[in-house]
This record gives structure tokens, C-alpha cells and sequence, in this order.
């Protein structure tokens, strides 16, 4: 799919398009730059690296603090987990606004004759930055849209799931199950008795017909700090320190993955 | 393995055939372990696959044994050395002898099912380990020497891998393969 | 299809690399850059001969037009490294290292290695690293139940190569196990 047309797509899902504070900046940005450099003003960038403390010695002690870094733990996290996560929508508008404004920055200085050597150097790198954070924002989005269509039927019928989805890709959602319900009716289910024309029964010895995310499905957990204790299905108990990595059934951290306390690694 | 009513495979699992003893008399329904016989007289024994013998069971219709492939004769076997039974002949080509174990454990009773559980579970993780060994060897030996000599045993017990431990044995090859393919994948050589 | 099959059970090693590729690195910059506001945060300014910390993938694309020189992290070194392998060797439990650090020192490896100090030394080090680690996942996977395994210290690349049949070993138990305990509930 074209950028500009994902871009519109996710946007167009929020109920209300709002103006939040980084369309501002970017308004702002864009008349107060007078160089178009790709820099942020209205704040001190110099204390982002010492903030992020990023250590390479031995523990990976990095406090999650800029978007692009929440956007990856959520993108793991729903690629690991057998359900669906709570939509990050703030969280990817601003990424996709702050792309937007980083691109088009770069145009700007691209179209420029006067744009010295250094800094076509530093255009490439704020393209090569756009770049990951584009593959990381897409494969975030589909991962989300494979589970919805995997288990677009169970969504529609089941409200606790639709809350953590967009009003996007709840559409998304209720379109899917509509169109394979037409499928299955028009190729199969039509010339069945009326009895067994449905895509709902739950006989007996035989699975649900809505496919549900298998909770108990193994995921590998990362205590990001000291976790209360957790019941295991073999009924021991585990206290995990903050560092602690374990294999177990994603039903058993299902809290703790929601709470932000471990995540999915 | 899985739970999903889509799933081909748990659809096909549930073709393998049961030995019944019927209990009552079912007139006119002699066909349904493929005979001749118009009827099905009390205690006459009829192989009826397992998505058909639910119901019949659970109606008390009739009873069911054990099938061949989880009898005494194979749990000694696999008591005495686990990975030298070929789980494969037990349910045939293409067939999981951990997933007919499971459905055969659901419909026990709670002591025979217990027994089956421990049955299938040591099976299982006393054969894990050269499941996943014999994949990596494999995976290392890249394309050109794949299926060249590596005992006979071992060719043995590949070949009597039921589906269930050959999917493992396919998803820890290919994991073994892609990681080797990063390993050789330089970023020096792209640019 | 949203995802492509090979995606949906596990996470590739390009993708991880690309995740471990955000990590700061310090670097001597052979060019001038002003201070740059990115997506991830500020960099710069790059002042030569001034050490910088850049992001890995920063340090990458400059390295690649020799614009730069890597230096290499505290535990990308032969010393290291050969305390690491006698621990890990003579240790049941598996040694502490970064947690990105097959990714980064693969890349650091692939396209700086001129700014090392006996590289092949180091990549014959993390050879024996990996394959004593891997021996002990393997230890691992005997112990492996339907209810819960520990692995500390086991690092990013290295959960991603056992993943896809650990997950599945795991489930199978599940599965063979009779009457799992009720869905596990959080204690108070």
C-alpha cells in the first residue's frame, strides 16, 4: 500500500480527527525553521541520549521513553502474543505525524540547490531513519490486521475485544466476517439444511466454529520490573525479579503483559 | 495439535478408526463399520472412526478397547527405550500418534486416562531432544548433504517420527537454517 | 495476506537486528554534523576527533561511506569475551551479556571490523560462545514441561532460534497434560 495512503487510512479510523499537540508543532515547525533542517524545535534536543541512558556494558537498562521505542515494545509484543493488544493509537499518530514532518523536511532541503555536502549526508540519514521507523510502523499494522482477520468472526461477537481495537480496524473487522460468511453461504452453506446453515453451532465434541486466540499459547516473557506473584499452571507460584526471562502459557501473564510489567521478548 | 474447527489436521485425526463392542441391538445399522450385515448384534465388534464413536460412547451404545497403538505391547516398548519405537507405524503415514492419544485420553475414565497422559507425555519428552538434534544436524548439513550417512539408527528414528514430531522436526530446521542464513548474510557483502 | 506465514510464528534475525540496530554506539565521527534532531532522539554534533554516540544503524551508514570509525563496546573484545567463554564453560547457568549482543556484534563485525582489535580472535570467541550457550539450551529443553521454564541471561537472537519448537514443545505438553489447573489466577 502507498505511504500517504496508509497514512490517511489510520487516520481516518480515529473518530475525531483531532488536532493534538503534535500537528501544532508541526504547523509551528514549518514556519519558524527557517533552514528546514530535519530539527525539532521548542525543545532542548541536546538531553535526549543522556536521558535515554542507553548502556551497552551489560544490562540493558534503557527506561522506555520515546515513542519510537514504546511503538517497538508493542510491535514484539503483538507479534508474540496470541491475542489481540490494545490499539496504541496516540502513540502511532504521533509517530506517523512526526514521519510526515521528517519527510517533509527532507523534500524541502532535497529541492534546495544550495544544500551543502554535510548536509546531503544528513539528509540520508534522516531517510535511512524514516525508513526503519516506516518497516516497524507497517509490520506493527499488519500484524494487527492478520489477527483481526484471523479472528474477525469471534471480534464481532465479542464486545470486551472491540474495545481494543480502532474504529478502523473494527471496520476492518466486521467487513472481513461479512464477506467470508457471504463466501461460505453462497459456496456451501446454501445448499444445506437450514439446521446446519450456520457458521456459530457449538456441537458437541467438536471445537467452537469462531476461531478464538489460543491464550494458551507459550510466549517468552521479560519481567521489566519486580512482578507480583503469578499462579503457573502447574499450581507453584512464581515471583519474577525485575531481569527474570521465562517460557509459559501467555494466559498466565496476560495481566502483566497489560500493565506494561513484563513484555514480550 | 490444534483445537480449530478449520484445522484439516484435527479433521483428519479424527478419522482414525476405534475398536466398539456394541452393547444393545441397533437394527438397520449394520453399515456402519462398512459390513454387509443388515444389523448390529449385541456384543459384535465394529472399527468406527472417532468423530462417529463420541456419540455412540457417550450414548452408552457400546464400549471401546484401547487401540493397538497405545497397548501394552507398545508402552513396554517405549518403557524399555522410547526412541527406538516407530511411532509412525502405529498410526500410519501421515498420521499423529500423540494427537490419536489425546482424543483416545479425552473419553477415558480418569484412571485410565491419568495413565495415558503419563504415557504420552514421557513419550514425548523422552524423544524431544533427538527430534530437535537430529533437525539442527540436519539443518547443518545444508542442501548438498542432506540424506547422506548419518547411522542407521538415526535414519531409523527420523522415518518413525509420527506428524506431531516431525512439524517440530521441520519448524527447528528451518529456524536452524534461517539464523544460519543471517550468520551469512553480510552487510559488508550487500554494499 | 497481512502477514506472511513465516512471520506469524516467530520474529526473523533481520528484524531483531533492526531492533538492536537503535542502540547507541560511540563513534569518531571524519565529518562534521550539526546537532540533528531524528524520530529517536537528538544526535551530533559530529566534531572530529570528538567522540559521539550515535545509534548502531547511524554508525553503520557512516561507516559504510568511511566516514567514521566504531568503537567497539566495552564487551566486544577478545578479554571479554575469553572470560565469558570460561564461565560459561565451567557455569551451569548461562554467562550475563548484553542482550542484543549477537545482533550487534554481528554488525559491528560485518562492516567495522577494521576498528577492532583482532577480530577473528573475537569471532572465533563468539563462536564458542554460541555453541556452549546452545548446549545448554538444549539442557533446557529436557527440563521443559507445560507449565513454566526459566531461562536467565538467555539472550535476544538466541530465544529466537529455539523459539518456534520450545513454543510448540510447550503447547503439545499443554495439550498431553490431563486437567491443566483452572485458568491460572493472579494471587492478591
Amino acid at each position: 500500500m502507498d505511504w500517504d495512503a496508509q497514512y490517511e487510512l489510520l487516520k481516518a479510523g480515529k473518530a475525531i480527527p483531532q488536532a493534538g499537540p503534535s500537528y501544532t508543532t508541526r504547523n509551528e515547525s514549518n514556519i519558524d525553521d527557517d533552514d528546514m533542517r530535519p530539527v525539532l524545535p521548542g525543545r532542548d534536543p541536546g538531553d535526549e541520549p543522556e536521558r535515554r541512558r542507553t548502556n551497552l556494558i551489560l544490562d540493558e537498562e534503557e527506561t522506555v521513553a520515546t515513542p519510537l521505542e514504546r511503538l517497538t515494545r508493542h510491535w514484539m509484543n503483538e507479534r508474540h502474543a496470541p491475542d489481540i493488544l490494545p490499539a496504541q493509537e496516540d502513540l502511532l499518530m504521533n509517530l506517523l505525524d512526526h514521519l510526515r514532518r521528517q519527510s517533509e523536511a527532507v523534500q524541502l532541503l532535497r529541492e534546495d540547490p544550495s544544500t551543502s555536502e554535510e548536509e546531503h549526508m544528513r539528509i540520508m540519514l534522516v531517510q535511512t531513519e524514516i525508513e526503519r521507523v516506516k518497516f516497524i510502523v507497517r509490520s506493527y499494522v499488519r500484524t494487527r490486521l492478520f489477527k483481526i482477520e484471523k479472528y474477525a468472526r469471534f471480534i464481532t461477537t465479542t464486545p470486551e475485544v472491540q474495545t481494543r481495537l480502532t474504529a478502523a480496524e473494527l471496520d476492518h473487522a466486521s467487513r472481513h466476517a461479512k464477506i467470508t460468511d457471504q463466501h461460505f453461504y453462497v459456496s456451501v452453506l446454501q445448499s444445506l439444511p437450514e439446521k446446519q446453515s450456520h457458521l456459530d453451532d457449538t456441537p458437541l465434541f467438536v471445537p467452537p466454529m469462531i476461531t478464538e486466540p489460543d491464550k494458551t499459547r507459550p510466549v517468552f516473557v521479560h519481567a521489566l520490573k519486580q512482578c507480583p506473584r503469578i499462579r503457573l499452571p502447574d499450581g507453584a507460584t512464581l515471583e519474577m525479579e525485575k531481569g527474570h526471562i521465562s517460557l509459559m502459557p501467555y494466559s498466565v501473564v496476560e495481566q502483566l503483559v497489560a500493565r506494561g510489567e513484563v513484555e514480550l521478548i | 495439535m490444534d483445537y480449530d474447527y478449520f484445522s484439516v489436521e484435527a479433521i483428519l485425526a479424527e478419522n482414525q478408526k476405534i475398536q466398539c463392542t456394541f452393547k444393545h441391538a441397533i437394527p438397520g445399522m449394520g453399515h456402519l463399520g462398512g459390513g454387509s450385515e443388515r444389523d448390529i448384534a449385541v456384543l459384535s465388534k465394529m472399527q468406527i472412526p472417532i468423530w462417529l464413536a463420541y456419540t455412540i460412547i457417550y450414548s452408552d451404545w457400546a464400549e471401546f478397547n484401547i487401540p493397538q497403538p497405545f497397548s501394552s505391547r507398545v508402552r513396554n516398548a517405549l518403557r524399555a527405550d522410547a526412541c527406538s519405537v516407530r511411532l509412525s507405524n502405529l498410526v500410519g503415514a501421515g498420521g499423529s500418534w500423540y494427537g490419536f492419544g489425546k482424543t483416545i485420553m479425552d473419553i477415558l475414565s480418569d484412571e485410565q486416562a491419568n495413565e495415558m497422559s503419563q504415557m504420552l507425555t514421557k513419550a514425548f519428552r523422552e524423544r524431544l531432544v533427538d527430534v530437535i538434534d537430529q533437525a539442527q544436524h540436519f539443518a547443518a548439513l545444508g542442501q548438498a548433504n542432506a540424506g547422506g550417512t548419518s547411522g542407521n539408527a538415526a535414519q531409523s528414528f527420523r522415518e518413525g517420527l509420527d506428524t506431531t514430531e516431525r512439524e517440530l522436526f521441520s519448524l527447528a530446521q528451518e529456524s536452524a537454517k534461517q539464523i544460519k542464513r543471517w550468520y551469512e548474510d553480510s552487510d559488508r557483502a550487500k554494499h | 495476506m497481512a502477514l506472511p506465514q513465516s512471520l506469524r510464528v516467530s520474529v526473523t534475525p533481520p528484524e531483531l537486528e533492526l531492533v538492536a540496530s537503535q542502540q547507541l554506539v560511540e563513534i569518531v565521527p571524519l565529518i562534521s554534523m550539526e546537532k540533528t534532531a531524528f524520530i529517536s532522539g537528538a544526535y551530533g554534533p559530529l566534531r572530529p576527533p570528538n567522540k559521539a554516540k550515535v545509534p548502531l544503524w547511524m554508525a553503520v551508514n557512516l561507516k559504510l561511506k568511511k566516514k567514521c570509525h566504531i568503537i567497539a563496546p566495552p564487551w566486544l573484545n577478545a578479554d571479554y569475551l575469553q572470560d565469558r567463554l570460561t564461565e560459561e564453560t565451567s557455569q551451569p547457568a548461562f554467562s550475563k551479556l548484553p542482550f542484543r549482543f549477537t545482533e550487534i556484534a554481528k554488525v559491528i563485525l560485518d562492516v567495522a571490523s577494521d576498528d577492532l582489535e583482532s577480530p577473528d580472535k573475537i569471532r572465533s570467541l563468539l563462536k564458542d560462545l554460541r555453541e556452549a550457550r546452545q548446549a545448554k539450551s538444549r539442557e533446557g529443553l529436557k527440563t521443559l514441561d507445560h507449565s513454566e521454564l526459566s531461562l536467565p541471561n538467555l539472550c535476544s537472537m538466541e530465544i529466537n532460534e529455539i523459539r518456534p519448537y520450545f513454543v510448540q514443545s510447550m503447547s503439545i505438553f499443554t495439550q498431553l497434560v490431563r486437567n491443566p489447573a483452572p485458568d491460572p489466577l493472579r494471587e492478591a
